[in-house]
């Protein structure tokens, strides 16, 4: 090495103590316990709730199934895997990796180094088998059923085993909105302070950590500074304001920033106000339900009759009315954003094709439809079907029927459902296709109860689920949305859209950045919503 | 007025009685909530899980005794949709719902009353025609209607007060005034038509005779003995306020009892809708007692009507 060399090595390196001194400045912009280097974590965040806040979508392990936790596990708890942004259900959370078996029976998880629990506990394989084998949950029975053992491994490291092969595990354990039991919840202080306890003071390992609890009216929460992701805001508040009026006049106040559950006729005041941003996030699908069409006495029992409804109904003006023209017309019942769900192209509108069918069918005059009994509270949606049903001779009177009603009758079965009726369904379910399939159309199903019974399509779901071989599985699963599609069975009317705003603090250059994730209609990852500068 | 006591303390009871009845009975016509409480998938041996939970699968008369038998023990139960203890969460609310009370108390005090007075003194005048429009606007304007204004103008276009919620003294305002609103015209109108038959009787006329002056006979012999329905009127109003403002509570997202009921209702939360209505009922019906006993104290005949 030349002089030339020597100055120039001489010139970069660092001494003893410039190295201690650089390697302790760096520590020092580091956060303890592995969490992200995060920016400045200040300001505050208000959303305006749409109903009453239930303390138990605090606690992961009471999960009912729905969507709505998700908006309060996203802040405060996390999970192994879970939907994040476009990804279904395997987004990377507590777990830094994890592999499925081939055979479908078993799955480990490597838990990320240093995370930690809100009062400052590490998350442990210990807190994740306790947290999954004291599930009591929506889905926990399935759980249950499959799993052989949770075996830790190491420190770092958890296994599960099942006694037959679970290839639905990951996508059920991932889909925050179909279950809880992915959801990591600190063993100790559960079983210290109990389900009720953990309810009114819950823990979590989420981006946000509870700071007061006003059951049922404010949920305070503030950044948790070892999160492994970086947290921008550091106090956000959720407020339940039930009075849609109310929550738009906060938002053009200021008083929020995110607001959830905009009705259609308050959405002209966000999409005329510059400083709002209105976030039309599809949702959820609707669809009508021609009860007894299997019974050949049924009007319904006519393929050409159910054609007929199907073309004799106006989507697009549904969905203008129901959702300012920002919902979807086209497509399957089946939302298709779950495993499996069939993409289907827009079903027509053509009064002539279907007054036609009418008549080749033998109802030249239609008939009469005792009730069309629409899903609470959405009975507008019901009155434009009973509407558009006119135009073909089909004459129907619309059945008003509270939600607990509704659903105690739907779950009863057929017989609650005499003479001529039509069920106008609503419902977004998360996962996978089978969930929609086995909870609506299966014979015996939750919802289906006797009202459809074909037993070669649900056979077809007995070989779907039994099979562990992914492309026979796809083709199952098409082949039996296609013939519900191809027949009838079911008639899709459109895809609501969940309306959202979004106020002026929040830095955002399209609502997709603030809801950017196609499993939940709530705004979502809360550690990365921004404020502007 | 012993026996009068214990007279009227068996009618509360018996009233009580008939009224936790009525409630328990309608909310359970209203369907199971076991199929809201458990999951859209959930199977029949989950619904059933949850009914043994909460006790509902048990015969409706077991049901009855064991919420009678809790409550004589101070113990309305546990909310379905909290998972805590109804009177916790009743007692938790009732310092808000209290306060937009008295507040909605207080303005309904400050309009009715010296408007029915005006309207009684200057009776088929400009004032009383003014009054009897208060009177029938407030008494058929919808409070929710009232409140969405009240926010449009106040929150939105002028942007004095906060829209909604309960930080300071500001966001009292607006719906104190429009729950005080409505209990004004009612104390307008019963102001007015109690002043009208106190200044028609004799000893006002004897007053007046004996040459005193206007403001004197109205303010002291007048006002004053016209005054005693309105009290009473005010006291009950000021229960139901406490108890029953759910729409304005829900429209300012105040967290008062008249919310904490709307949600039970909402949530088909049994032990929550139960609990509320019957402390509620206890009380109107307290309040009612208290005065009762009063009215015969003061009055003696009282005491003799059966």
């Amino acid at each position: 090495m030349g002089a030339e060399g020597r100055r120039l090595r001489n010139s970069i390196a660092l001494t003893r103590r410039e190295m201690l001194a650089a390697g302790v400045a760096m520590m020092a912009q580091l956060p303890a316990g592995g969490a992200a280097t995060a920016g400045a974590t200040t300001g505050s965040m208000t959303l305006a709730w749409h109903t009453a806040m239930a303390p138990r979508w605090l606690d992961p392990q009471d999960h009912d199934g729905t969507a709505t936790p998700d908006n309060f596990l996203t802040a405060l708890h996390d999970a192994l895997i879970k939907n994040f942004g476009t990804e279904l259900y395997d987004h990377r959370s507590l777990a830094e990796r994890y592999e499925f078996d081939k055979d479908g029976k078993s799955a480990t998880f490597w838990l990320r180094d240093g995370i930690q629990f809100h009062n400052g506990d590490p998350v442990t394989p210990e807190d994740v088998k306790f947290s999954y084998e004291s599930y009591r949950g929506a889905l926990a029975s399935t759980f249950k059923a499959k799993t052989e053992a949770v075996d830790i491994v190491d420190r770092r490291t958890i296994r599960f085993r099942f006694k037959e092969p679970f290839l639905d595990f990951l996508l059920l354990l991932g889909s925050g909105n179909v279950t809880g039991a992915g959801w990591v919840v600190p063993a100790k202080y559960y079983q210290q302070v109990g389900p009720d306890g953990f309810k009114r003071k819950p823990i979590g390992a989420g981006p946000y950590k509870l700071a007061a609890i006003e059951p049922g009216v404010k949920i305070q929460f503030e950044a948790f500074e070892n999160y492994y992701r970086p947290v921008q805001i550091k106090n956000f508040t959720m407020v339940a304001v039930p009075e849609a009026a109310t929550r738009l006049a906060m938002l053009e106040r200021g008083e929020a920033d995110i607001i959830y559950g905009l009705p259609g006729e308050l959405v002209d005041r966000v999409k005329n106000n510059p400083k709002l941003m209105l976030a039309p996030v599809l949702s959820g699908s609707f669809w009508l339900e021609l009860v007894g069409f299997q019974d050949p006495k049924s009007p319904f029992h006519d393929k050409r009759v159910r054609q007929a409804i199907s073309l004799a109904i106006n989507r697009a003006a549904i969905n203008d009315a129901e959702s300012a023209g920002l919902g979807r017309v086209s497509g399957n019942w089946i939302n298709d954003d779950v495993q499996f769900g069939l993409p289907w192209p827009e079903l027509e509108f053509n009064l002539e094709k279907a007054r036609a069918l009418m008549r080749e069918a033998g109802h030249p005059n239609g008939f009469t439809v005792d009730w069309l009994t629409p899903l609470a509270p959405f009975y507008s949606r019901g009155e434009r079907v009973v509407a558009q049903l006119q135009a073909i001779g089909i004459r129907a009177k619309l059945q008003v029927m509270e939600r607990g009603v509704f659903l105690q009758r739907i779950q009863a079965g057929i017989r609650q459902w005499p003479g001529v009726q039509i069920i106008m369904h609503g419902a977004r379910i998360g996962g996978t296709w089978a969930n929609w399939y086995e909870s609506f159309f299966k014979c015996g199903g939750f919802n289906a109860v006797d009202r459809v019974c074909l037993p070669e399509l649900d056979a077809k779901l007995d070989r779907y689920k039994s099979s562990i071989d992914p492309a026979p599985r796809k083709e199952l699963a098409e082949e039996v949305q296609r013939a519900i599609m191809d027949n009838c069975y079911l008639v899709p009317v459109f895809r609501h859209a969940f309306m959202n705003a979004i106020g002026p603090r929040i830095a955002a250059h399209k609502w997709q950045d603030v809801f950017p994730t196609i499993t939940t209609g709530y705004a979502y990852p809360w550690e990365d919503i921004k404020l502007k500068e | 007025m012993r026996q009068f006591i214990i007279r009227r303390t068996c009618y509360s009871l018996i009233t009580l009685l008939i009224l936790s009845l009525t409630i328990f009975t309608v909310v359970r016509l209203t369907g199971d909530p076991a199929t809201l409480m458990a999951e859209p998938g959930a199977r029949a041996e989950d619904l059933a899980r949850v009914r043994s939970q909460w006790g509902l699968d048990r015969p409706w008369p077991v049901q009855y005794a064991q919420f009678v038998q809790n409550i004589l023990a101070g113990n309305l139960g546990i909310s379905f949709n909290y998972r805590m203890p109804v009177s916790e969460l009743y007692f938790e609310r009732l310092p808000n719902s209290l306060q937009l009370a008295l507040a909605a108390t207080t303005l309904s005090f400050l309009i009715g009353i010296p408007a029915g007075l005006l309207s009684a003194v200057r009776v088929d005048g400009a004032w009383d025609q003014v009054g009897k429009v208060i009177a029938l606007l407030g008494l058929s304007v919808p409070g929710f209607w009232l409140g969405l204004v009240l926010i449009l103008i106040f929150s939105v276009w002028l942007e004095w007060l906060p829209t909604g919620g309960k930080n300071d003294w500001h966001n009292i305002v607006m719906p104190a005034l429009a729950l005080g609103w409505y209990f004004a015209a009612s104390l307008l109108r019963l102001t007015r038509s109690s002043m009208l038959e106190v200044m028609r009787s004799e000893y006002i006329k004897l007053a007046r005779l004996k040459g005193l002056p206007g403001y004197v006979v109205i303010a002291k012999h007048g006002f004053k003995n016209a005054l005693v329905p309105v009290l009473t009127l005010a006291g009950v109003n000021l229960v139901v306020m406490v108890n029953a403002a759910v729409v304005i509570e829900v429209v300012f997202a105040w967290p008062g009892i008249g919310r904490l009921l709307y949600e039970g209702i909402f949530q088909r939360d049994f032990p929550l809708v139960q609990g509320v209505v019957v402390l509620a009922g206890i009380m109107i019906v307290l309040v009612n007692l208290v005065i009762d006993i009063l009215y015969a104290f003061i009055d003696p005949r009282i005491r003799l009507t059966r």
